[in-house]
């Protein structure tokens, strides 16, 4: 049975900026993420799979769990495969080239699925240590959709986003210390209404946008013909966007290549910088994160240097999430001030006395 | 162990963060010193540093093949190595770095403190023990990220390591101790919760970190990182030559160590600087001789000076500070602290003014009355005093008339008399829990504990009933009696032969977050004295505590004629936070209206979430003055309390709002015995912490 196509990315209408943002993930994995707050129906999962379906095919070992690279990543197949008590065999497995997957993190997901397991029927049968990977192993190279992001288990998105910014997962539990790449474009979505991400959970997110539906009744109507066109006939439909989703993939593609070449000038460095001091955000993650973004929107643009224009787009996407909000506690500046707040009171209660 | 498979940014390519860059060092070369507790900002460099540091370490030497990284020569010996001295006369020894051992959140107790050996004792049909992540951070470093989401069962098992140097475990039919000696750094973020006063006190520096806030460095820090990202090995190859000076300058300052002397003087002068802030214990004292020692060796000095204590006297005195004992201060001052406060954060105070004319006409009673009233009056901050004074006079005003009448005021009057009153001082909450009980259940948070359904938590027993969690120990004392018998089937070479009914779960346990349901009379009683802005400062007091904890909030108010769900269950207690500082006062009592409708909730709430235990927080003086039905408002209350504590399984607890005086009516206190419910008065909520410490007080 042939599978049915995939509302192309292309096709979709509105949400600008969730779209680059995406975009922008999806060119530099650097990034660290997007983080998507909104309503629902406005078409976050449907962006997300339109867009994998038009990356750029990986090359994978046939039947890795690791997704590993077989270009960069060869000897850590090797490693890998020593640690779960495998043999390490000489020749590498044949390589094969697939669509980059969404991961789909649902929200009932235990930790133990999450960063994987010891193989209890192995070890009960075989007496045998081996590791049963979870959903981190699965989505590395490919995106991670983590849908309802924070109605998921603290501990779980804490180990969810430390993967992400490592870029490796470790699997300190039952018996087995492991650790294997994990590197993923982390997309979550959530719906404030139903409760805030914890700021530090916030800050790992590289990106934020926040959507809501289409107020243009002229948009909503093209939503609807669209829609309405793919349920009938999803193959022409898809067809009839093919050129335009194949020019989205060769800017992708283009923008991968130019990345590494693409310049800040030390002004620009100094507009974010004064950017995040004047917003007042907590830490450095915000201007690094800036930084990457707007040299990220230059490359997309096809220029080889990053402008102020770029930097004020950044900002946008970089910044809402992060402004300071208000610390539940302070704690004492110095054991100087501590302790004339000390003395203070000491003369407060003789006078008192 | 496997390599490292990312890049480190280089200890020595960190901008800024000087104090905390020396900390780590001073640790680095003398481990006495009991590790560093790093607070501060997210994304400030914390955990780069860290990292960063773990490279610098010197090597050590070990005895080779020994699981727990043993110096030869030692005194206490791991028990693998103490077996083997006697036969062999001088043990094989290698170099290797120090460890650095990386405690993820999700690890397991017996993967930290150290388990059985699974598929050993399968083959060998005896228990094997694997060590765990305190024997591979012997003589070496244990960095635990967000130190204070630990679990708590964790978080003790550290703390007994790294006070004993020895790791002790007696369970899962293991009894097995290897020594583990290491310096502990932690990272924490306060606004995500305090660390426990024992452990705070265990971490021997504390340094406190924040963002650059100049432009030029930030830029500075901006470039390196996308050098770093553009190319992590050239980058870090640039840095070779520093870092290995800095590791020299560590290995250095651990030879010169033994030969520091501390001059008696400053040994002194230590022990009055520790006197003088009051710090709870010896440990200040110690931890501060061992770290300008190390400041000293770290500057190649043989002889610690004045200078040295004083630059490092802020680490690590910093989190031990208490307050000097106060003396309890009497009961109405501090009701009148509270006012003051409330006072400069108000804004409406120009409205009030003019109410003051009618206030005026009580103030005669009102003064004869409370005998605070006359000994403040001459006090020097006049204006300020005034305005407390008034709002005072005000609110009881208000209160007389809703007591004296019963019978409904005119409408009109009533909204004239609505106000919304700021929220007063918060303070640390006691802690409050649901009861125990046999339910398994789901979840996390850190506030009742509870049986878990989740491969998390403490491992307490095993039972036959089998979840993918299998309780190993438990399950070979259930095979064990077959052996014999079934050694004749099939082989696989496993000295145990398992069969499914012998297989064992483990029951765990662990905390997890309620839902907090507040009920809060907003009736004009409790506008009165400043009643309000107290009951607010409690229920902000209980919802940050709720924050850390993890708890859903949900919250009712009740007045005038009725009980209105302000904030459906949720885990944003922000939006809680905002909803109460809005909240206005005014109007009668409906009590009996606002039990009705907690009872829903509660119901609502049990359907979606079985097996859910609730924790139902009213705050009010109990004067109810709207009946539902026929019967008096009070009778109504009281019966409508019982039934409602009757057919809900949550936990009640009844916050007296009523101002302790001549004439109480103590009418909360009964409504508590008829819920069955937990009573206190709003003081008796705060904790009555052993250490109070100095942040917590500071402004």
């Amino acid at each position: 049975m042939k599978k049915r196509p995939i509302y192309p990315f292309a096709a979709l209408v509105g949400q600008e900026n969730m779209q680059l943002a995406l975009l922008l993930n999806v060119i530099n994995p650097g990034l660290s993420g997007v983080l998507i707050r909104g309503e629902k129906g406005t078409a976050k999962s449907t962006a997300v799979r339109a867009l994998a379906d038009i990356l750029p095919e990986i090359a994978v070992f046939a039947d890795d769990p690791y997704q590993l690279n077989p270009d960069t990543e060869a000897e850590t197949w090797r490693s890998l495969r020593q640690a779960a008590g495998l043999p390490a065999d000489e020749t590498l497995p044949a390589v094969e080239r697939r669509k980059v997957r969404v991961v789909e993190l649902p929200v009932g997901a235990t930790e133990d699925r999450v960063v994987g397991t010891l193989d209890l029927e192995q070890a009960l049968k075989a007496g045998e240590k081996r590791v049963e990977p979870g959903i981190l192993a699965q989505a590395h190279r490919n995106i991670l959709y983590v849908d309802e992001v924070n109605l998921l288990d603290d501990h779980v998105v804490d180990v969810l986003l430390d993967s992400a910014a490592m870029g490796v997962n470790t699997i300190e539990r039952e018996g087995i210390s492991f650790s294997h790449p994990a590197r993923f474009t982390l997309v979550g979505t959530m719906n404030p209404e139903e409760g805030e991400l914890r700021p530090q959970l916030l800050d790992r997110f590289g990106l934020c946008v926040t959507i809501e539906g289409l107020t243009q009744v002229d948009d909503r109507v093209a939503i609807m013909e669209r829609r309405a066109a793919f349920d009938t006939d999803a193959e022409s439909f898809a067809a009839g966007w093919q050129e335009q989703s194949a020019g989205i993939a060769q800017k992708i593609v283009a923008a991968r290549a130019l990345y590494p070449q693409v310049e800040a000038p030390r002004e620009l460095l100094f507009t974010i910088a004064r950017t995040c001091l004047d917003v007042g955000v907590d830490g450095h993650r915000g201007d690094i994160i800036m930084l990457k973004c707007a040299k990220t929107l230059a490359a997309l643009a096809g220029r080889k240097e990053a402008n102020e224009a770029d930097v004020h787009r950044a900002a946008e996407l970089v910044l809402p999430h992060r402004l300071r909000r208000q610390p539940l506690m302070e704690i004492a500046r110095s054991v100087q001030d501590a302790r004339q707040h000390n003395l203070q009171q000491q003369t407060a209660r003789g006078v008192q006395a | 162990m496997q390599e490292r498979p990312y890049p480190i940014f280089p200890f020595a390519a960190v901008i800024g963060q000087d104090s905390l860059r020396q900390a780590l060092l001073l640790t680095a070369i003398n481990p006495r010193i009991g590790g560093v507790l790093i607070r501060g900002e997210k994304g400030t460099a914390k955990s780069t540093l860290v990292r960063g540091l773990a490279a610098l370490l010197p090597e050590i030497t070990v005895t080779a093949g020994c699981p727990f990284a043993c110096a030869p020569g030692e005194q206490q010996l791991c028990p693998h190595c103490a077996g083997k001295t006697n036969k062999v006369a001088a043990p094989l020894v290698r170099q290797r770095r120090a460890a650095f051992v990386d405690l993820p959140l999700n690890a397991t107790e017996d993967r930290l403190a150290g388990g059985i050996d699974f598929p050993r004792s399968l083959k060998e049909g005896q228990i094997v023990f694997a060590p765990g992540l305190l024997a591979s951070a012997h003589r070496g470093l244990l960095y635990v990220d967000e130190v204070n989401l630990l679990d708590d069962h964790l978080v003790d098992l550290i703390l007994d390591a790294a006070a004993s140097g020895e790791n002790r475990v007696e369970r899962e039919g293991i009894s097995f101790s290897h020594p583990a000696r290491f310096t502990l750094v932690g990272t924490m973020n306060p606004e995500e919760g305090e660390l426990r006063p024992q452990l705070l006190d265990r971490f021997g520096l504390c340094v406190e970190v924040r963002g650059e806030s100049d432009p030029e460095k930030r830029v500075r820090l901006l470039e390196l990182r996308e050098n770093f990202d553009a190319n992590p090995r050239v980058f870090i190859a640039r840095y070779q030559q520093e870092s290995e000076a800095l590791a020299s300058q560590i290995a250095r300052g651990r030879e010169i160590l033994p030969a520091v002397r501390l001059p008696d003087s400053l040994r002194r002068f230590i022990g009055e600087l520790c006197q003088e802030n009051n710090v709870a214990g010896h440990r200040a004292d110690l931890v501060l001789e061992q770290a300008v020692c190390a400041l000293a060796a770290l500057q190649e000095r043989t002889r610690v000076s004045i200078a040295d204590v004083q630059t490092l006297a802020p680490l690590v005195l910093l989190h031990r500070r208490r307050e000097a004992q106060p003396p309890p201060p009497p009961p109405p001052q501090e009701q009148e602290e509270h006012e003051e406060q409330d006072e400069q954060n108000r804004p409406e105070e120009e409205e009030n003014k003019a109410d003051d004319r009618q206030a005026d006409r009580e103030d005669g009673r009102e003064e004869g009355k409370s005998p605070e009233a006359p000994a403040q009056r001459p006090g020097e901050s006049a204006g300020q005093e005034d305005e407390a004074e008034q709002q005072e006079q005000q609110g009881e005003a208000q209160e007389d008339q809703s007591q004296s009448s019963q019978a409904p005021a005119p409408p009109g009057q009533e909204a004239q008399q609505e106000q919304v009153f700021a929220i007063g001082a918060t303070f640390t909450v006691k802690p409050l829990s649901a009861r125990k009980d046999r339910l398994l259940r789901r979840g996390s948070g850190r506030r009742s504990r509870t049986r878990i359904a989740q491969k998390k938590g403490r491992y307490v027993k095993s039972s036959t009933r089998f979840n993918a969690d299998l309780a190993l120990d438990a399950t070979l004392r259930a095979a064990a009696p077959h052996q014999k018998s079934r050694r004749q089937g099939n082989g696989q070479g496993l000295a145990v032969q398992l069969t499914p009914a012998d297989l064992r779960g483990k029951i765990r346990e662990k905390r997890i977050g309620n839902l907090l349901l507040f009920v809060v009379d907003a009736s004009g009683s409790m506008g009165a004295r400043g009643r309000m802005a107290a009951s607010k400062g409690a229920v902000m007091s209980l919802l940050l505590d709720a924050y850390r904890k993890r708890d859903k909030v949900a919250m009712i108010s009740f007045r005038k004629n009725e009980a209105v769900l302000n904030l459906p269950p949720t885990t944003s207690v922000d939006l809680a936070g905002k909803l109460l500082a809005d909240m206005p006062v005014g109007g009668r009592t409906p009590l009996s209206a606002a039990l009705a409708r907690c009872h829903q909730e509660l119901r609502n709430h049990l359907i979606k979430n079985p097996g859910a235990q609730p924790i139902v927080i009213l705050l009010s003086d109990g004067k109810g003055n709207v009946a539902l039905g026929e019967q008096t408002p009070q009778d109504e209350a009281l019966l409508l309390a019982a039934t409602l504590a009757q057919h809900n399984p949550a936990t009640f607890i009844v916050v007296d709002t009523e101002e302790p005086g001549l004439v109480t009516f103590g009418l909360a206190c009964k409504l508590a015995a008829a819920m069955q419910a937990q009573y206190c008065k709003i003081d008796e909520l705060k904790a009555k912490a052993l250490v109070n410490i100095i942040q917590e007080h500071t402004v």
